[in-house]
């Protein structure tokens, strides 16, 4: 397969789904959960609310919920709600612990009228179940609507025993549902659906790699719900310093999300009022032409500098050079100013490939699906370390 | 700088490194304590796979590296890391956001707190902190952590002046806000006092004609103004969510209280706030 013009594909028109489970699910909880009106509805800055089920959860959220991560100002939060946002995502860990009780704090009474989801960090069930109890102290309520075992990699990091503490948290009446967040969706793909796991939420941003795509396809059909977050995909922090995001970026790379109809709900991080009208809007604004040609520029720019950690370059090396490893290696470098740290990694390697040299061959076999330019970055490192 | 250096060739790149060492937890900063796995060091590019989404934090305050080790004590393990937030300002900031001001301060760098599982402070420009594991109460051994980091790791202990504007009575919590004080884009980063009667908050904008740009994109969003007489200019207003509010303009500040109890006067209020600003 070309990747890269599958990874084209992705971008320009490759986002149909079957519909499945697009009707309203019953929930397997007893509580009663937030109702939305309609389908369509009006938010009360007159922007049209656009809502989806969550899975087999039944529930129906707002296509764009609302990432509480570092928002400073509890007001925006409370705003939202009164808006007609109804799902909001937080975590235990976020701003130290601090995060949560701003957010129970700015929902107070409106807690009733919204979802609420939070995420716990312990790696045993003892611990996670503590974490629990200390969320839904900070956060002011009763339940969460969705609880999630954060930031999880590897099949192996979804053991038993952390399922099972949440199992037993949800026959509590402490969750409605068990989630996962990950940033490695395509590993954990087949374990997620084998643990009965309820949501998952997943970095999903126009520079996903094309491998999300059958993943996030597979978890939909099977009926998980599916949240997206890092939808602004912030390659600026990765190398080298990026362009600066034109203005109608953003509205553009939530519209791209969203209008994938296995993603329930995109949490995007908000600080103020003006980002949350304009997510706002965006709910009942269809991706355009012009957002793709926005985000085709984007991905142009960043594509140089933004290893995606696709590990399609794998084994490509007919030297077998780890080539993932050597562009990271010229990031240390080059785009923190630890040239120590590179070159350490860098002599780490096997003595045969730190002998090599990319000049040697006459044409290199590494292709990047994604436009990272591999061979520059390749003989920067042997430049740099060798 | 670095970064800029960097770009230049290898010869500038390998002085700025060396020019700039990093601060760098070990385990033997405390006898009895041995290392238990790798030494970590993070940067931008992959904070997340550490602690996934709580990167986002650290990023809104100028994050750069973190350099970080595992100690272990018998069945105690102290999970050290130290990030390097770019200026102390930044690294205070941090440390404001995450502390809990419903627990005591601990005196060390600029400022501190140790709670039973936990130590958080800030020094020069580095945000340091130790998570203890298992349950327990660590905060002795804490204490002996926090005297050993706050040798380790250089910088000022002298709190930004910020700090000093806001008065210390009913103080709920005292937090540099670093993007979109009170949710508003116009006012882009600044100091934000949670007391029970209002909050408080000072922006330093980078000249006066910059802030009094400021005032005048705040009148535009809050149309209805009523005049007031706090520093150089000043005006009232309300919202439904932010209360009655004032703002003021005193040189490069812009600063005022919002969401003010009934019975409190918010321009008085800004009007004693003003009066602390340099």
């Amino acid at each position: 397969m070309d990747r890269s013009q599958s990874r084209r594909d992705f971008l320009a028109a490759g986002l149909a789904l079957p519909a499945v489970a697009s009707a309203s699910r019953s929930s397997n909880s007893a509580e009663p959960a937030p109702q939305a009106p309609t389908r369509t509805s009006s938010g009360s800055a007159g922007s049209a609310l656009q809502f989806r089920t969550l899975g087999k959860t039944g529930m129906r959220v707002t296509t764009v919920g609302f990432g509480c991560m570092i928002t400073s100002d509890p007001t925006v939060i409370t705003r939202a709600a009164d808006m007609g946002i109804n799902y909001f995502d937080t975590s235990r860990g976020y701003q130290g612990g601090q995060n949560e009780r701003m957010v129970g704090a700015a929902l107070g009474a409106r807690r009733k009228d919204i979802f609420l989801a939070s995420k716990c960090d312990h790696k045993t069930p003892e611990g996670i179940l503590a974490e629990l109890d200390t969320s839904l102290k900070e956060l002011g309520t009763g339940h969460l609507d969705v609880w999630h075992l954060h930031g999880k990699s590897t099949p192996a990091d979804i053991p038993d025993d952390l399922l099972e503490a949440q199992r037993k948290a949800k026959q509590q009446g402490k969750i409605r549902f068990i989630g996962v967040s990950t940033h490695n969706l395509p590993a954990i793909v087949d374990r997620v659906i084998e643990a009965k796991i309820e949501v998952v939420q997943v970095p999903f941003a126009f520079t996903s790699d094309a491998s999300y795509q059958p993943a996030i396809e597979k978890l939909h059909q099977a009926g998980l719900g599916l949240i997206a977050m890092k939808v602004m995909a912030n390659a600026r922090r990765r190398g080298a310093p990026q362009p600066q995001r034109p203005a109608n970026f953003a509205p553009a790379a939530l519209k791209w999300a969203i209008r994938n109809p296995a993603i329930a709900t995109a949490v995007p991080s908000m600080t103020d009022i003006d980002q949350l009208e304009q997510n706002l809007a965006v709910m009942s604004q269809r991706f355009t032409d012009a957002d793709a040609k926005i985000l085709s520029a984007r991905l142009e720019e960043v594509g140089p500098y933004f290893c995606r950690m696709c590990g399609h370059c794998a084994g490509q090396c007919p030297k077998g050079l780890p080539v993932s490893d050597m562009v990271r290696f010229v990031m240390y470098a080059d785009g923190y100013g630890q040239f120590p740290l590179g070159r350490e990694h860098f002599r780490n390697m096997s003595a045969e490939h730190q002998q090599v040299r990319c000049g040697d061959c006459e044409i290199c076999a590494v292709k990047c699906p994604n436009g990272v330019q591999v061979v520059q970055q390749l003989m920067r490192a042997q430049e740099l370390f060798a | 700088m670095i970064r800029v250096l960097c770009g230049l060739g290898l010869s500038a790149c390998v002085m700025a490194a060396a020019d700039s060492p990093a601060a760098a937890p070990t385990c033997n900063l405390v006898p009895g304590w041995t290392q238990d796995g790798a030494a970590r060091y993070y940067t931008t590019d992959n904070l997340f796979e550490y602690m996934d989404g709580n990167s986002e934090g650290y990023f809104s305050y100028n994050f750069q590296d973190m350099h970080g080790v595992t100690c272990k004590q018998g069945r105690t393990t102290f999970v050290i890391d130290i990030s390097d937030m770019g200026d102390p300002d930044d690294a205070y900031g941090w440390f404001s956001d995450v502390r809990d001001l419903r627990q005591p301060a601990y005196k060390v760098g600029m400022g501190g707190q140790i709670v039973p599982r936990r130590l958080v402070f800030a020094k020069g420009k580095y945000y340091v902190e130790i998570a203890a594991n298992p349950e327990g109460d660590y905060t002795a051994a804490l204490k002996q952590w926090a005297a050993a980091l706050d040798k380790l790791v250089p910088g000022t202990s002298t709190a930004p002046a910020a700090i000093s504007w806001f008065a210390t009575e009913k103080l709920q919590t005292l937090k540099l806000a670093p993007q979109s004080v009170l949710g508003l884009r116009e006012l882009k980063r600044g100091y934000v006092a949670q007391y029970d009667y209002g909050k408080a908050f000072v922006v330093l904008e980078d000249t006066p004609s910059s802030a009094a740009a400021v005032m005048k994109q705040l009148r535009e969003r809050f149309g209805e103004t009523t005049p007031a007489k706090v520093g150089d200019d000043a005006f009232l207003t309300t919202d439904k969510y932010l209360g009655r509010l004032c703002f003021a303009l005193k040189g490069r500040y812009v600063a005022g209280y919002a969401i003010t109890a009934d019975g409190m006067d918010p321009a008085a209020l800004s009007a004693q706030l003003v009066g602390k600003l340099d």
